[in-house]
């Protein structure tokens, strides 16, 4: 299992910055819920630490067994080949191929084509709705249906670390649920660490096991452990109508 | 000869000539269809392919395919040099649109001329041993007479674009240049280089300039400027099979072969590129993505 350790982290695009001095720690095995509404740099903190971005200042730092891989040096190649894998906002599938060849593509990574037919069968286990589709194009399927595929993409890359960037954006309340089940099942199956951001906070508190605020592009808050999240004044203002 | 005699011949025929335009068209269907770059130059780089094959043909007495097989990966090369300088001076820009046209264009002139200074404007011919000899056969009451050059012709381009399909449809690489133009950033989030696939994936498209050349010039008797014949043949296969379907291309240059064989049978030879022209604008008309394409779901 890994940990994602991310110290005082300062990126933006251009001259502007969004992130100013963010630091996260996600815990071996943990959930970890990013929290904050639209704007405040959740994906820009997700686009950071899979090398889409380069930060400007701080660190990203993956421990696994015991080893420092600083992802701020790596290419989004590297990062993947690490074992971190990003289910992005808005699914950024390849909506003119078909389910089969969406999955296959998340195992493009070298190690992740040993365990190919092991890991679609998996997936077409977890979602089952994927498996009668498999031949379907993408893009002809419904927003839940394609989140499915988003998150099975990822999972196809053998994933130590998994990302996954507003999971219920665009779904029915209904899926949403479901969606967020699936990922705390997966936590438990595979050994997983997740950091989730997620403006739904009701649905994320369900599987978190603590979680951070962020306002504009800055840590507002810090939570010990889900309870701690739970009951914290600014939750309850923010997102509970308290 | 009586008309279905004529006709059965100009089938046959029609159906060899497409396998040939499947030769010429499917690497422009992978540079266009599949990584937008509008590569104008593609039917005379065929054309200088041809060239290479009749000097080694000419000087080494070669087989013509044999020769064609020796310079396709010297084409890779030179797309992979072509590729380079695209990216870096236009698509890295986002400037592909107008100026990225305009590089083709020079590309194609430029070839041209070289090929004018260097081997004159007569035509040039190859020797081997199934070129100027035609198989006959009866069925029946029907004599049919097959030219072997074009049967060659035929067996290489199938080989060829059909192995090339195959590769593209099931190898993780031809899934990734299938993905390319449609997310480049959610292809790099799976640890694909997008750049390098379309570089690879441009140079084998010019890499099949390389055999498509030397079946030209078993096919047809080339000059500099013949290119210039082909690029409304081959666009117009490549947007009729749907841009970004491989197998949409092989069926339009099936298509076209028989139409033109048989309308060049029937009404002359210069009734042939009126065929294409409006196969493609009638397809068009009720299929605007072309046979097998699909449309833009995002």
């Amino acid at each position: 299992m890994v940990e994602l350790v991310i110290d005082n982290l300062v990126a933006g695009y251009g001259n502007v910055s969004v992130l100013h001095n963010v630091s996260i720690d996600v815990g071996e095995g943990q959930t970890v819920a990013l929290l904050g509404t639209n704007g405040n740099g959740k994906s820009t903190l997700m686009r950071s630490i899979t090398g889409l971005i380069k930060p400007t200042a701080g660190s990203i730092t993956l421990r696994d067994e015991g080893t420092d891989i600083d992802l701020t040096l790596c290419s989004p190649r590297e990062i993947v080949e690490h074992g971190v894998a990003l289910v992005p906002e808005g699914r950024r599938l390849f909506p003119l191929l078909t389910v089969e060849d969406n999955l296959i593509l998340g195992a493009y990574r070298r190690e992740a084509r040993d365990t190919l037919h092991d890991n679609l069968d998996f997936c077409f286990t977890l979602f089952p709705r994927l498996g009668e589709r498999r031949t379907q194009q993408a893009g002809s399927m419904s927003g839940g249906e394609q989140q499915m595929l988003a998150v099975a993409r990822a999972l196809m890359s053998n994933p130590k670390l998994l990302l996954i960037d507003e999971p219920s954006v665009g779904l029915a309340p209904i899926l949403v649920s479901q969606m967020i089940e699936k990922i705390g099942e997966l936590r438990d199956s595979r050994g997983l660490t997740i950091l989730m951001a997620e403006q739904n906070f009701n649905q994320a508190i369900k599987i978190a096991n603590k979680g951070y605020i962020i306002v504009h592009g800055e840590i507002a808050f810090a939570s010990k452990d889900a309870t701690d999240l739970r009951e914290n004044e600014m939750v309850k203002s923010y997102y509970l109508g308290a | 000869m009586d008309f279905l005699e004529l006709l059965i011949n100009a089938l046959i025929a029609g159906v060899l000539l497409g396998g040939f335009f499947a030769a010429l068209s499917i690497g422009l269907s992978i540079c266009f269809g599949l990584l937008d770059t509008v590569n104008l130059a593609h039917p005379t780089l065929i054309v200088a392919a041809a060239f290479c094959t009749f000097l080694l043909n000419d000087v080494f007495g070669l087989d013509p395919i044999l020769a064609g097989v020796l310079i396709t990966p010297v084409f890779f090369v030179i797309g992979l040099v072509i590729y380079t300088a695209y990216y870096q001076f236009f698509e890295k820009n986002s400037a592909e649109a107008l100026r990225g046209l305009a590089f083709f264009f020079g590309l194609l002139f430029i070839t041209e001329v070289i090929l004018i200074m260097v081997f004159g404007v007569d035509h040039r011919l190859v020797n081997a041993a199934y070129i100027g000899k035609s198989m006959g056969m009866s069925l029946g009451t029907i004599d049919v007479s097959i030219p072997y050059r074009l049967l060659v012709a035929f067996a290489v381009a199938a080989i060829m674009t059909l192995g090339l399909q195959m590769f593209l449809d099931r190898s993780f690489f031809g899934r990734a240049t299938r993905a390319v133009h449609q997310d480049m950033m959610a292809l790099s989030l799976m640890g694909v280089d997008p750049v390098a696939i379309k570089r690879i994936a441009f140079a084998i498209g010019l890499g099949t300039c390389g055999l498509a050349g030397a079946l030209m010039i078993v096919v047809i008797p080339i000059e500099p400027a013949v290119g210039r014949l082909f690029i409304g043949n081959v666009f117009a296969i490549v947007v009729l099979g749907g841009l970004g379907s491989i197998s949409g291309t092989l069926i339009a240059a099936m298509i076209l072969g028989i139409a033109e064989s048989v309308v060049s049978t029937f009404f002359g030879p210069s009734w042939a590129p009126a065929v294409s022209f409006g196969i493609l604008l009638g397809v068009l008309a009720f299929r605007p993505t072309g046979l097998l394409g699909v449309g833009d779901t995002r």
